[in-house]
């Protein structure tokens, strides 16, 4: 992207298939050795459909969504996600966002990842614009 | 996920009875809890087990599936503040941990079951490949109890602090939902 950000801007839609080996590899690279993350007896037992993707993946998608679109000079400044269905293997990522403001050199992007079961986060980044 | 932060209920009639969610004694408890821990401020410091390093980073960039130039030429992805003080295979909170602490008060009130609800990160900067950053936990609040679809329970919020010296370089509010689950009782 060269233009300068500017409010309305969409982001192109993305999509990342969700893969047990995605889900594993993630957690384990966040250093998240929660066992609901890679062991999917632990967490049916649990009582959870199967492993699904943690949370320091999910800030971390809504990073790399935001920065694949921005460009890899981005200063991202803060990313704050809500968390809404989880995300199992065999699903799909859809990715979506929006430029909601720019103020005070500060671009505020709503992004929604999406999966099957409905919005898995909802992210609010802020990049300097 | 949504919450509503009273119940009612009818019955026979069109009086609605206010029915506690948490009887008062238990509410009670677990909100001196909360101010006991709150009090305790940033606490139970802990050093990363490794500096900001490049093949942690490169794990993380494979995993992702991020090919950005910067994260090979000494900076680290933002996101990753909090990787580098994560327990590790095996590892636990210290007892004094605000966040565990609180956990555990109220899964010994009968709120066993947890959920991550909400994870606000702030970057103050990108930190670079040989910092070694330390990082402390407070209790930022408790508050409930909340009928939600989920069951009845308190969210609670910690915030964490990392730091590389005295230079704060990023902060979290992480917040989760202890509720008893739908069911049981």
């Amino acid at each position: 992207m060269t233009s300068p950000i500017t409010a309305g801007d969409k982001l192109p839609e993305w999509t990342l298939p969700i893969t047990p080996t995605l889900v594993v590899s993630t957690a384990i690279a966040t250093r998240d050795f929660q066992d609901v993350h890679h062991d999917r007896d632990i967490a049916q037992a649990a009582g959870s459909k199967d492993i699904f993707v943690n949370i320091l993946t999910s800030t971390a998608l809504c990073e790399r969504y935001v920065t694949d679109w921005a460009g890899p000079d981005v200063q991202i400044q803060g990313i704050a996600i809500r968390l809404g269905a989880p995300a199992y293997p065999y699903d799909t990522f859809t990715f979506t966002g929006e430029v909601t403001s720019v103020e005070d050199g500060v671009a505020t992007i709503k992004v929604v990842g999406a999966v099957s079961l409905g919005e898995h986060v909802i992210g609010t980044v802020k990049v300097a614009a | 996920m949504s919450a509503v932060s009273s119940s009612s209920s009818e019955r026979g009639t069109s009086e609605r009875i206010e029915t506690p969610l948490v009887p008062a004694a238990v509410h009670e408890k677990v909100m001196a809890e909360a101010e006991r821990i709150k009090a305790w401020g940033e606490a139970a410091e802990r050093v990363a087990r490794d500096e900001v390093n490049q093949p942690t980073i490169n794990n993380w960039l494979e995993a992702m599936g991020v090919d950005n130039p910067r994260f090979k030429a000494g900076e680290a992805p933002p996101s990753m503040a909090q990787v580098w003080t994560m327990y590790g295979l095996g590892g636990k909170p210290a007892d004094d941990d605000p966040l565990h602490s609180m956990m555990r008060a109220l899964t010994d009130a009968g709120f066993t079951a947890v959920l991550g609800t909400n994870c606000e990160q702030s970057y103050d900067r990108y930190l670079r490949v040989g910092e070694r950053v330390r990082v402390t936990t407070a209790l930022d609040s408790v508050v409930g109890p909340k009928a939600t679809g989920m069951g009845v329970g308190y969210f609670v919020t910690s915030r964490n602090t990392w730091y590389v010296g005295e230079e704060r370089v990023a902060t979290m509010l992480f917040r989760v939902l202890k509720f008893i689950p739908k069911g049981a009782s």
